[in-house]
């Protein structure tokens, strides 16, 4: 146990683990909705279209604008998307790919204009959890209850729209409208995200949960729950195992990828479960 | 057969639908009454469906009118139920019985709220008029075809409808779902709901139907189901499919 809690007796460290499990509550929740929707793809894609956003907020107003610049990126994309999603006469994966890879070069171009390009993408694409500081947890905390506060008011009607699309419309409800909820609160997990894990390692904590919930349990308390739990614990020993791995191993790794790491491992030991459970049954 | 003692409730005035610029339905024209059951039967591509969502306001009525409830379709919407065919909807969702006769609650628990114990109530008293109510807390995948479709009929009739529409509620269905499906539609219209039904079954219109409205991309007749159910008329509405037996009974090829 000593093992476990010694690497959070830092200010910094206990400031990473906040926001790991702030993060890792909200983006689970929210994960669950992503399964269930299918929308793992529209989400990876929401990554990359903030990432520009990310930028720019940087370019303009340092450190301070990104969550702004993103917040911008979020809502513009997630409008482009939920609409291309519905009337597309390429195919619907056809068209999100360009928007995925248009918006992301946009990014890449302009922080390339940076002179210190690699530091800043690196930060930008995979985060910095262990240089968090009060204000970001403050932001994280801010946007995950807004997260918390649309899925807990429109939760009912997302999950009507989601098993039955065709029933949902045929009771007056406006699909469209819906979709757009659910795509902004998955963007706005993406703002949240960008200074601890970075645009792209976000997508994890925004699939796999929800995934590893879903191969576990039928009900959707069930998989909330177990969703909520893996994130939390991988928060927890990704930021024990790359503590100890540097403190005592010499080995240097980065605690945002390490986090991503023990929740897909996770998921690993969730699908042995669940494969045993149908071996016996 | 009961006589038609309700109120209209569904009034199509040559009503001919669209999806954008391409006509699909022409010229329908006839009403419904309160406790009435109305068969629309077609061979498949006839513009059944399409009928189904021009009553709930979700196709264009290019040309003539659809009153509902003495209103627009959209406006009138509240008080129509819709039931989907049950293999639209993916069997692995993760919800339970429980919880999908309870979303015929969700328009009028309304926005921001939870369904409260009248509405769990109702719900509860609709699986019960379907004869599923010892199956509530299991998981909707977990039923048979025929179940799955009753418990959509439970959350149609949690909605407290007063014009209730069915997309081929029949199809694959077991003889025990499909006695109880009909019970429990029977019990709507002695309520005074007036029921749309779109099947291929003609035995089954024949049975529990009032009226037929025959359509293939028109309306080829609209009336009470003995005179409307001819060799000639259906014949008429499936062309070729139609193939004729012994006497006046015609059996059609899907």
């Amino acid at each position: 146990m000593r093992y476990l809690l010694e690497p959070f007796g830092s200010p910094f460290m206990q400031r990473a683990l906040a926001e790991a499990l702030l993060l890792g509550a909200v983006a689970a929740v929210v994960s669950v909705f992503v399964v269930l929707r299918r929308l793992s793809f529209v989400a990876d894609v929401l990554t990359h279209t903030v990432f520009p956003g990310v930028v720019i907020g940087f370019v303009v107003a340092g450190t301070s604008g990104i969550v702004w610049g993103a917040s911008v990126f979020a809502v513009l994309s997630t409008v482009l998307i939920t609409v291309l999603a519905g009337r597309s006469r390429v195919t619907e994966d056809a068209s999100m790919a360009i928007v995925l890879t248009g918006f992301f070069a946009v990014g890449v171009v302009l922080v390339s204009r940076q002179t210190s390009f690699t530091s800043d993408l690196t930060a930008f694409l995979f985060g910095r959890i262990l240089t968090v500081d009060r204000q970001q947890l403050v932001v994280t905390a801010v946007i995950g209850a807004a997260v918390l506060l649309l899925l807990g008011l429109l939760g009912k009607e997302l999950l009507f729209r989601a098993f039955d699309p065709a029933g949902a419309e045929a009771r007056g409800y406006r699909v469209l409208a819906l979709d757009l909820v659910l795509n902004l609160v998955v963007a706005l997990v993406v703002v949240a995200a960008v200074r601890a894990v970075g645009t792209v390692l976000v997508i994890a904590l925004l699939v796999v949960p929800g995934a590893a919930g879903r191969l576990l349990s039928d009900r959707l308390a069930g998989i909330t729950l177990i969703a909520v739990g893996t994130a939390l614990l991988a928060g927890w020993l990704g930021l024990v195992a790359s503590w100890q791995a540097s403190v005592n191993h010499g080995l240097r790794l980065a605690s945002g990828a390490t986090v991503v790491l023990v929740l897909v491992l996770l998921y690993g030991v969730a699908a042995a479960i669940a494969t045993a459970r149908k071996v016996r049954a | 057969m009961s006589e038609p003692t309700g109120p209209v409730l569904l009034r199509f005035d040559h009503a001919s639908l669209a999806y954008g610029r391409a006509r699909v339905v022409e010229d329908v024209h006839g009403s419904v009454h309160g406790g009435e059951a109305v068969a629309l039967i077609g061979p498949n591509g006839a513009g059944k469906s399409t009928l189904l969502r021009a009553v709930l306001g979700l196709v264009d009525v290019v040309s003539g009118r659809i009153e509902v409830l003495g209103s627009t379709p959209a406006r009138a919407r509240r008080e129509v139920a819709y039931v989907p065919q049950v293999d639209t909807l993916d069997a692995q969702f993760p919800v339970s019985v429980g919880q999908v006769v309870l979303m015929g609650r969700y328009r009028d628990v309304g926005w921001l709220r939870r369904p409260g114990v009248r509405d769990r109530a109702l719900a509860d008293d609709a699986l019960e008029a379907v004869g599923l109510a010892e199956r509530k807390d299991d998981r909707f995948g977990t039923l048979s075809g025929g179940q799955r479709q009753r418990v959509l009929l439970a959350r149609a009739i949690a909605q407290q409808p007063r014009l209730l529409l069915l997309d081929e509620p029949f199809n694959g269905v077991d003889a025990v779902s499909q006695q109880a499906l009909l019970a429990a539609l029977r019990r709507l219209q002695d309520d005074g709901a007036a029921v749309v039904v779109s099947t291929h079954d003609l035995a089954l219109a024949h049975l529990a139907c009032d009226e037929v409205c025959l359509l293939n991309k028109h309306q080829v007749a609209f009336g009470p189901t003995e005179a409307t159910l001819t060799p000639e008329l259906l014949r008429a509405a499936y062309g070729g499919q139609a193939l004729e037996l012994a006497g006046d009974s015609v059996i059609v090829a899907r």
